[in-house]
């Protein structure tokens, strides 16, 4: 039994040791005020519990070691002592409404999203992020750029495997800043530890919460609640950056969109559209219809050599456009803009043996999603 | 409810079992080989039916987790794809709970509590051997699944809507199924330990003095009947989303997935105390046993099972602190979280004061029963820090809570399982368990056990999410010692079959009264205990509770 | 009746001397506690709900 204990006190030790930054044994501090306090809290019914755990497992110890029935201890007769029952029970009460005071207070400011300078709706979906900044017209999709090679050790690792995207979250720091949270599919969770926040995003349901970084940086996080085969591959990257800087990358992002919503209108190319869908392809579908179309039956049909796809094109743009309720389908008609659907509907029927030569212009996609 | 006429003859009481044993012997012999297992209505050979079934399940469910640690070795796929990773998790978290801890404390009640209180049997024999045999078919139908097109559930244990309902795979139905048979079994198996405790006691036993494995029992029993309906219900609704076209957890159909959570966790919160309670009735057993010395607090122990019981309907929503619950209402379940952790930890004390200045020796049971307590309460320990709702925003869904479940119930529930096993084997088969194999299996399994867990909160705190094939790379170590711990600790249960396997087939014989400080019922029984015990109820005699 | 009360009282806090619980087992009628404890934990609800309000602002 002893060395059970000589387990015990180094562990306690290692952890009180890291009590310093994110050193990956602990929780990390944190840039924001709430993941300080949050911090705080931890550290403090850490302690709590090891005072606690020192004296009742010291107790026990000397115990077993001092009345050993093989070193001739004879059993005392005593068996119930009420006054010391209810001390060992008032004792952890008072320490518990101790705790739950500066929790409260903590809960409390969490809990306030009120007078937010920035609102961004983040909505969870199989298997990315999609970002919209509220009131500026600025939205795009987060997906892992973690490449599958990697994933599979077919090539080597980097630094970040697993935890970067394509498109990271870009957020002003020393701003107040309000996330309206949900969901397209089932439940996802947005975690980013650094930032103390984690919020369920839930379908049907808009869900609050909010942050104030307190230093520029690059923070990382993942999907927490279990949503489906790639629930380990949906990270979320936080750039946090000065305001200015925000200022200028926002104002970037507009007129990108402004480029790509005059897109809609003019004639695309049979290989620009192909061009154009395969990362679509790749970043939206494969994660579900698989690399080369081939599906994985029964949850995913294949897309490949599907006589329905090829033979009807308003069945396939209405599969994509609307979804297919029921099932893991989604529509991508607030997702993805006219010109990606038309770009990954054109790659769809175009690549793996296809080539029925269709070029589905963004226009006509635009006019479906409006009905 | 308590038996205004003493039962003064159990033979009345007992129908059939008993009485049919008895006129078996004169007149015709009772059924041969597999007939005789089906049909049995003996309450020890129904105890013994449970207990190799949780053992065999206990099993299958270990080879999931190992196909799940050995997936996370290291980072990267290197075994197995994604889903069927989800199915492993899935259904090692399934079978553990409904198929390896609940059958196994319900085997241990079939064969002690008729014995602790005196009686024949149970009070409702028949119903018995329908509540075993219900289970394997629950759970053969909840493996075949993995056979089926689109594989098996692949949700998690708690099977969160509308992942496990409008994108589930096509086998849920049956597990569906699988779960209503199994929940079956238990209301069965519950209704039959309180008949039984009810009517059954001897003749001058009151509640009072019954032992505390009976006690909790009878409380964990009222809690079953309590809750498995609600999870019925729960999964009944997603019988109907799934196939009848309903929207009760379907945002888009104007259901509420959060619901569902509220429904589960009503269920999934008390479920976790059925999974604990009894096993404190085992540890306050074996404690007083080794120590020579009586239960310290025996009443308060009483009075705080039944009260945490009760209140143990008010924390539920703890599981649910990140979904968005109004301000007030996180309040409430860490304010009621945090009150129920005292009384479930005072039981810690009462264990330790029983220990202080008694006259301790260290057999098998008692090693189990002593790391029970040290582990159970680290698991308290985390538990408490997680009631802490703001840092439970850092630790929610998170290895830091794998770690505290796993710790309150691997070095919990199946500890104290464990050490009732060494404590009533001489019991069940006349012989002593093998000491040092036992001691080597005790010693294995807390190696074993820290090594897999302990690591856990680490990684856990340092921000890997639960669930999940594969990690960033600053969870590599914490994964590869888990991984190892396991494998090690999952082969060190193979000594414990073993040394079962020796002990049914011989060993050092052991007395009636097998462990010098052991004052319970049970003792006053020849070992092993023949086929038909208390057939005269024993007179009690208040040595021991009252006073 | 006060006697019932002090024993689901104590049961809250799950401290109970054994002469009381002798006595609490005289009699072998549990209604009366039965009653007894759903109505203080009910109370117990009651209570906590309201504290949680409050620190709700
Ligand atoms: C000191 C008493 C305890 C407290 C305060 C406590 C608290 C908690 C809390 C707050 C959670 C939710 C954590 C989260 O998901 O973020 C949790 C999870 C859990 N606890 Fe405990 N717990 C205690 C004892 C126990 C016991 C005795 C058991 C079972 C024997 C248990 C089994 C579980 C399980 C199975 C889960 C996780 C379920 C899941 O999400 O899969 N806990 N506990
Ligand atoms: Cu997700
Ligand atoms: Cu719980």
């Amino acid at each position: 039994m002893r060395s059970l204990w000589q387990w015990l006190l180094p562990t306690c030790v290692i952890a009180g040791a890291n009590q310093a930054q994110a050193n990956g044994w602990n929780m990390p501090v944190g840039v924001t005020d709430i993941s300080r306090d949050i911090y705080g809290l931890h550290m403090t019914i850490f302690w709590v519990c090891v005072a606690i755990g020192l004296l009742v497992f010291g107790v026990m110890f000397y115990s077993l070691f001092r009345y050993r029935h093989s070193k001739g201890a004879k059993a005392a007769e005593f068996h119930e002592h009420t006054s010391v029952e209810v001390l060992w029970t008032a004792i952890p009460v008072l320490i518990l409404v101790g705790m739950a005071v500066p929790a409260t207070a903590t809960l409390k400011n969490m809990y306030d999203t009120s007078e937010a300078d920035l609102d961004v709706m983040i909505i969870g979906q199989q298997w990315r992020w999609r970002y919209e900044y509220l009131g500026e017209d600025v939205a795009f999709n987060s997906n892992m750029s973690t490449p599958w090679e990697q994933i599979r050790g077919e090539a080597a690792r980097g630094e970040h495997y697993l935890l970067e995207v394509d498109e990271p979250l870009v957020l002003p720091i020393n701003r107040k800043i309000r996330f309206l949270m949900t969901s397209d599919d089932v439940i996802h969770s947005w975690w980013v530890p650094d930032l103390a926040v984690k919020q369920d995003t839930i379908p049907g349901f808009i869900n609050e919460n909010w942050v104030q970084i307190n230093e520029p940086g690059i923070y990382r996080g993942q999907c927490a609640e279990l949503c489906g085969v790639n629930h380990g591959f949906m990270p979320i990257v936080v750039h946090a950056v000065e305001e200015d800087e925000f200022e200028i990358w926002l104002a970037e992002r507009k007129e990108a969109a402004e480029q790509e919503a005059m897109g809609v209108d003019r004639e695309w190319e049979l290989d620009e559209l192909m061009a154009r869908g395969e990362p679509v392809y790749r970043a939206i579908c494969a994660s579900c219809h698989q690399a080369e179309g081939q599906g994985a039956p029964p949850a995913f049909p294949a897309l490949a050599n599907n006589a329905q796809l090829i033979d009807d094109l308003d069945w396939h743009i209405d599969r994509i456009v609307n979804g297919v309720s029921g099932t893991a389908m989604p529509a991508f008609r607030s997702t993805l803009n006219p010109v990606e659907i038309a770009a990954v509907v054109t790659y769809t029927r175009n690549a793996w043996g296809g080539d029925t030569g269709d070029a589905v212009q963004p226009a006509s996609i635009a006019e479906k999603i409006v009905q | 409810m308590a038996p205004k006429l003493p039962p003064q003859h159990p033979l009345q009481h007992s129908t059939t079992a008993a009485a049919d044993g008895q006129a078996d012997h004169a007149h015709h012999a009772s059924p041969k080989g597999i007939m005789r297992w089906l049909l049995t209505t003996n309450h020890k050979e129904i105890g013994s039916l449970y207990l190799i079934f949780s053992l065999i399940m206990f099993f299958i469910g270990g080879i999931f987790a190992l196909v799940v640690r050995a997936e996370l070795f290291q980072p990267g796929l290197q075994l197995i794809e994604p889903e069927f990773f989800n199915q492993m998790t899935t259904m090692h978290g399934l079978i553990m709970v409904f198929a390896a801890v609940m059958p196994a404390f319900t085997g241990l009640a079939n064969w002690m509590i008729p014995l602790q209180i005196g009686a024949p049997d149970m009070a409702l024999p028949r119903l018995n051997n329908f509540s075993f045999w219900l289970l394997p078919v629950a759970f053969t139908l909840l493996l075949s699944t993995l056979f089926m097109p689109g594989g098996g559930p692949n949700f998690g244990w708690t099977f969160y809507a509308p992942l496990s309902t409008t994108y589930a795979p096509p086998s849920t139905t049956f597990f569906i199924l699988a779960l209503h048979i199994a929940g079956v079994s238990s209301i069965l198996g519950a209704i039959n330990i309180v008949a039984t405790i009810l009517n059954m006691r001897a003749p001058g036993m009151r509640m009072m003095d019954m032992p505390l494995f009976v006690w909790t029992w009878l409380i964990t029993a009222f809690l079953l009947i309590a809750v498995m309906p609600v999870l019925a219900g729960v999964i009944t609704m997603m019988l109907m989303d799934i196939n009848f076209g309903t929207s009760f957890f379907d945002a888009a159909g104007g259901g509420d997935p959060v619901l569902f959570q509220h429904l589960f966790w009503f269920f999934g919160h008390p479920e976790v105390y059925i999974m604990i309670l009894p096993a404190f009735g085992i540890v306050s057993a074996i404690i007083p046993t080794f120590a020579r010395k009586r239960l310290f607090g025996y009443a308060s122990m009483v009075y705080a099972t039944a009260a945490i019981a009760l209140l143990s309907f008010l924390v539920w929503a703890h599981h649910m602190f990140v979904v968005g619950l109004p301000l007030a209402a996180e309040l409430f379940f860490m304010y009621s979280t945090m009150l129920i952790a005292v009384p479930t930890g005072v039981k810690v004390f009462n264990w330790v004061t029983t220990l202080f200045r008694g006259s301790i020796s260290f057999e098998p049971p008692m090693l189990f029963a002593l790391a029970f307590v040290v582990l159970f309460t680290i698991g308290g320990f985390s538990g408490l820090m997680l009631a802490i709702a703001p840092a439970d925003f850092q630790y929610h869904d998170t290895y830091f809570v794998v770690a505290h479940f796993h710790y309150v119930l691997v070095p919990g529930a199946i500890f104290a399982i464990m050490a009732g096993v060494y404590y009533w084997l001489p019991k069940w088969t006349g012989h002593y368990p093998h000491e040092r194999l036992a001691q080597c299996h005790f010693w294995c399994s807390i190696v074993g056990v820290n090594l897999t867990f302990f690591p856990m909160h680490f990684a856990g705190l340092a921000g890997m999410p639960r669930r999940i094939p594969d990690y960033a790379l600053q969870f590599a170590d914490f994964n590869l010692v888990s991984s190892i711990g396991a494998f090690f600790f999952g082969i060190s249960q193979l000594i414990f079959v073993l040394v079962i396997v020796l002990c049914v087939r011989g060993g050092r014989k052991a007395p009636a009264q097998a462990w010098e400080g052991a004052e319970d019922l049970e003792w006053s029984v020849p070992s092993p205990a023949p086929l038909h015990t208390f057939e005269t109820p024993p007179v009690f005699h208040r040595s021991h509770h009252g006073d | 009746m006060w006697s019932i009360i002090q024993s689901v009282l104590a049961a809250l806090i799950g401290v109970q001397k054994d002469r009381k619980r002798q006595q609490d087992f005289a009699s072998e009628k549990p209604l009366g506690f039965i009653v007894a404890a759903i109505l203080v934990t009910l109370i117990f609800v009651l209570i906590l709900i309201l504290v949680a309000n409050i620190a709700a602002g």
